[in-house]
């Protein structure tokens, strides 16, 4: 969904300040860990992590949520703040952070599912061992709850900045996606 | 529309850096041979050169077949391993190993490039590109492998560079900016050289680039010319019918009023090279495919017949600039594009006359055959692969058609023999559902305008085709277990050499088709096999490290064969 511009700015003007003239990375990295963790473990299931995630990924999500190409009632006003190079620089501090170590477990016969799943989607072809590279997200060890959402996003067609993947998405029923989820979460980081 | 592009590939334009030490390096161990140059002379002689393999397809006809017989019908059967070397890096290998004077060089996943012994498999030298934050690629961390010439060995990386290293040592001699990482230009392609030129394509059909063949000096890394394999003027004939005559259900009304509407979409229409051009000495002209179009599944956005995708291109060696084309098909909407390396051989006309053709196996399943002087169909072959429903439209829904986006024939180079008159190509069946859903430019994003996807419940297979180019007949053909990608060897030793992602590398007679010898290499054996003969022994060589794109089981071997005594 589209917000509307008045709502923007509404949300523009609650935030803390982090107009491109004032940016203290130091500030603007505190307003992150509010939600993405001080140690990198997200403060909700459904949260991504970003400590320790691929540099040109960060930065270029940031981008999309600051253009609403990724709409998202939380990301896309705090993206809309940066410009180019503190997105940049913001994407450089997580990238270089050490990925954090989550719980998740499977459940019986996720791996099968999954394994199906990701053949079907031709998903190795882009995202290899999950490890993440440059454009490609980490997604090993990420929080199960986050990768369900983002997943269920996609086939909803929510998050349209990766419009390929909705139609990979929308082959796969809830439940495979679900095994997915669990699947990747528990996925060793190298 | 989207006029920031231009600028932004102008200020990408190609810079040259020094030698840089941000590499890392190691050398050792005492050199067999003396890494002697590689001269012109015998980078033109390679077809009949029984020792090396200096081309990534054999030699600049790229036909892939070794001259040699020592390892031949009769004695395949006692061909061993003679060594295995395992590379740092686990992960798909497209790699076509070259040898010079028993130096062996082949590349990785992620822009290793490795020096060997060809005898022992003892390792000179390892080079590790120091990346850049920006890579792309559609479909696995792939390369395939290095360019020798002089003391030069040449790469093109994940980063969109081109780098030469010294052949000795392995360390960085020069690198060059090819163009901008971030707009999804990248390369995986292996480099050719001809006397003071390298030439490298590009990939990024997937990402809206505008596709180019560029000229690098071999010296300096300094460009010396390009052709862009989009022209301004993208438009075309308003094709109907696909290069074997078929419909293919284009709107052209529709197209036309969206041209109308958005102008030439020649800036973000795609066009990869990226795989070798066949290079014709004789008329200084080289002959490369072009990639498809993007977005991959819609076309609305991209009216015309989007000329030179999925296209046949002849260009003068020495300036870059365009001889003739054929385009396969036109405005594809299933990313069947262009893709395994054309070959230069003689064939036979529709008269029935000698006359230099050009060869190409597309994803469509047919082989191509050209006329070599103005790129004219002479013939096309039989289906190689099950074709059904062609050309249905992709739906929202997702609509069934064969072959699948894959092929056919993907980028795996054939081989040829020239005494049997037969070429040999490997295959995918995939059945795939072809779904359109249009997006606007993401700025060097994934942009498939949709997606294909692999019927779950559907068999998938391959197979080894031999086609006769002078009548377009298959002379045999022998089914895989799964589907092919990787490449093929053929020798004078009446052999063809292939690998499957199951592991098993097989040696084929090659007037038949009969299976006479096999080995399991541990992880897909899917790239293509080089033979060299080093101190009067020939082997046969393999990188066995499975497929992204396919998912076959990774590895990090490189396997040589000899026979046994
Ligand atoms: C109020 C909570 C909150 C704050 C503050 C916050 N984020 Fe987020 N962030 C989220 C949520 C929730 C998502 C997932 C949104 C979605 O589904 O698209 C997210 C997603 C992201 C993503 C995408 C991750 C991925 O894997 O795709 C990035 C990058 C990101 N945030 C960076 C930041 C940065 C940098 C800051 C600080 C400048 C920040 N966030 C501040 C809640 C927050």
């Amino acid at each position: 969904m589209r917000l509307k511009p008045a709502a923007v700015a509404l949300i523009f003007a609650a935030l803390p300040a982090a107009a491109a003239e004032d940016f203290v990375l130091e500030n603007e990295l505190a307003l992150c860990m509010g939600c993405h963790g001080e140690n990198g473990v997200p403060s909700e299931p459904d949260y991504p992590i970003i400590w320790g995630q691929e540099y040109f990924y960060v930065y270029t999500q940031l981008r999309d949520y600051a253009a609403q190409r990724r709409d998202n009632e939380i990301m896309s006003p705090i993206a809309a703040e940066y410009d180019r190079d503190q997105a940049k620089l913001l994407a450089e501090h997580f990238a270089a952070q050490v990925w954090p170590d989550i719980q998740a477990d499977l459940q019986e016969g996720d791996q099968q599912i999954a394994e199906r799943g990701i053949t079907g989607g031709q998903c190795s072809a882009c995202h290899g061992k999950w490890q993440g590279d440059s454009r490609i997200p980490r997604l090993a060890g990420q929080q199960v709850g986050y990768l369900l959402k983002t997943m269920l996003d996609f086939k909803n067609e929510v998050r349209m900045n990766a419009p390929d993947k909705i139609s990979t998405m929308k082959q796969l029923d809830d439940d495979t996606i679900a095994a997915l989820s669990r699947y990747l979460a528990t996925v060793d980081v190298q | 529309m989207i006029r920031w592009l231009t600028a932004a590939i102008f200020f990408a334009a190609t810079f040259i850096s020094g030698a840089t030490n941000a590499q890392e390096e190691t050398s050792s161990s005492t050199l067999y041979g003396d890494l002697q140059s590689v001269t012109q002379s015998m980078l033109a002689r390679a077809a009949g050169d029984g020792n090396n393999f200096l081309h990534t397809n054999g030699n600049y006809e790229q036909t892939r077949f070794y001259p040699a017989s020592q390892i031949n019908t009769s004695n395949v059967k006692n061909l061993r391993p003679a060594w295995i070397f395992q590379t740092e890096v686990v992960d798909s290998m497209e790699t076509s190993p070259i040898v010079v004077n028993g130096i062996m060089y082949v590349t990785t996943a992620f822009n290793h490039a490795y020096a060997l012994d060809a005898r022992t498999g003892k390792q000179i030298w390892h080079y590790k590109h120091a990346m850049g934050p920006v890579t792309t690629y559609c479909c696995g961390p792939n390369n395939r492998g290095v360019a020798v010439s002089g003391d030069k060995v040449f790469m093109g990386t994940l980063d969109a560079k081109l780098v030469a290293l010294d052949a000795k040592t392995g360390k960085q001699l020069w690198e060059t900016q090819i163009a901008e990482p971030e707009l999804g230009y990248s390369e995986t392609m292996a480099p050719s050289v001809v006397e003071d030129m390298v030439l490298i394509g590009t990939n990024g059909g997937e990402y809206g680039i505008r596709g180019f063949v560029k000229a690098f000096d071999t010296e300096t890394g300094e460009e010396k010319w390009t052709f862009q394999t989009i022209p301004e003027n993208s438009v075309g004939v308003w094709a109907t019918e696909d290069a074997t005559g078929r419909n293919m259900h284009r709107d052209i009304e529709a197209e036309k009023a969206a041209l109308a509407e958005m102008g030439d979409p020649y800036e973000t229409l795609g066009g990869g090279v990226w795989q070798n051009p066949a290079v014709d000495l004789e008329t200084r002209r080289v002959y490369f495919v072009v990639g498809n179009p993007s977005p991959d599944l819609d076309g609305s956005l991209r009216p015309g017949d989007n000329l030179y995708t999925d296209s046949l291109v002849a260009v003068d060696l020495d300036t870059g600039e365009y001889v003739c084309h054929l385009q396969y098909i036109a405005h594809d909407v299933w990313d069947l594009d262009a893709v395994s390396p054309p070959i230069i051989t003689t064939v036979k006309n529709e008269a029935g006359e000698d006359v230099k053709g050009i060869l190409h196996a597309g994803k469509t399943g047919h082989v191509y055959v050209h006329n070599a002087d103005d790129c004219s169909l002479i013939r096309f072959s039989e289906a190689m692969v099950p074709q059904e429903d062609m050309w249905t439209l992709p739906t929202a829904e997702g609509a069934r058609m064969l072959p699948g986006a894959n092929g056919g024939v993907e980028w795996s180079p054939m081989a040829i023999d020239p005494n049997h008159r037969l070429t040999y190509a490997i295959n995918l069946h995939q059945p795939m559902t072809y779904t359109v859903r249009s997006t606007p430019y993401p700025e060097g994003k994934l942009w498939l305008g949709g997606s294909f996807d692999v019927i779950p419940d559907e068999e998938q297979w391959g197979n080894v085709t031999a086609v006769d180019y002078d009548t377009g007949d298959i002379a045999w053909q022998v089914r895989t277990e799964q589907p092919m990608i990787g490449g093929i060897l053929a020798t004078a030793g009446g052999l063809v050499f292939t690998g499957e992602g199951n592991g098993l590398f097989k040696a084929y007679d090659s007037s038949n088709g009969a299976e006479l010898w096999r080995f399991q290499a541990g992880a897909g054996a899917n790239a293509p096999p080089s033979s060299y003969t080093v101190e009067g022994q020939q082997y046969v060589v393999v990188a066995a490290g499975g497929n992204a794109q396919l998912n076959f089981k990774r590895g990090n071997n490189i396997i040589a064969f000899t026979l046994a005594d």
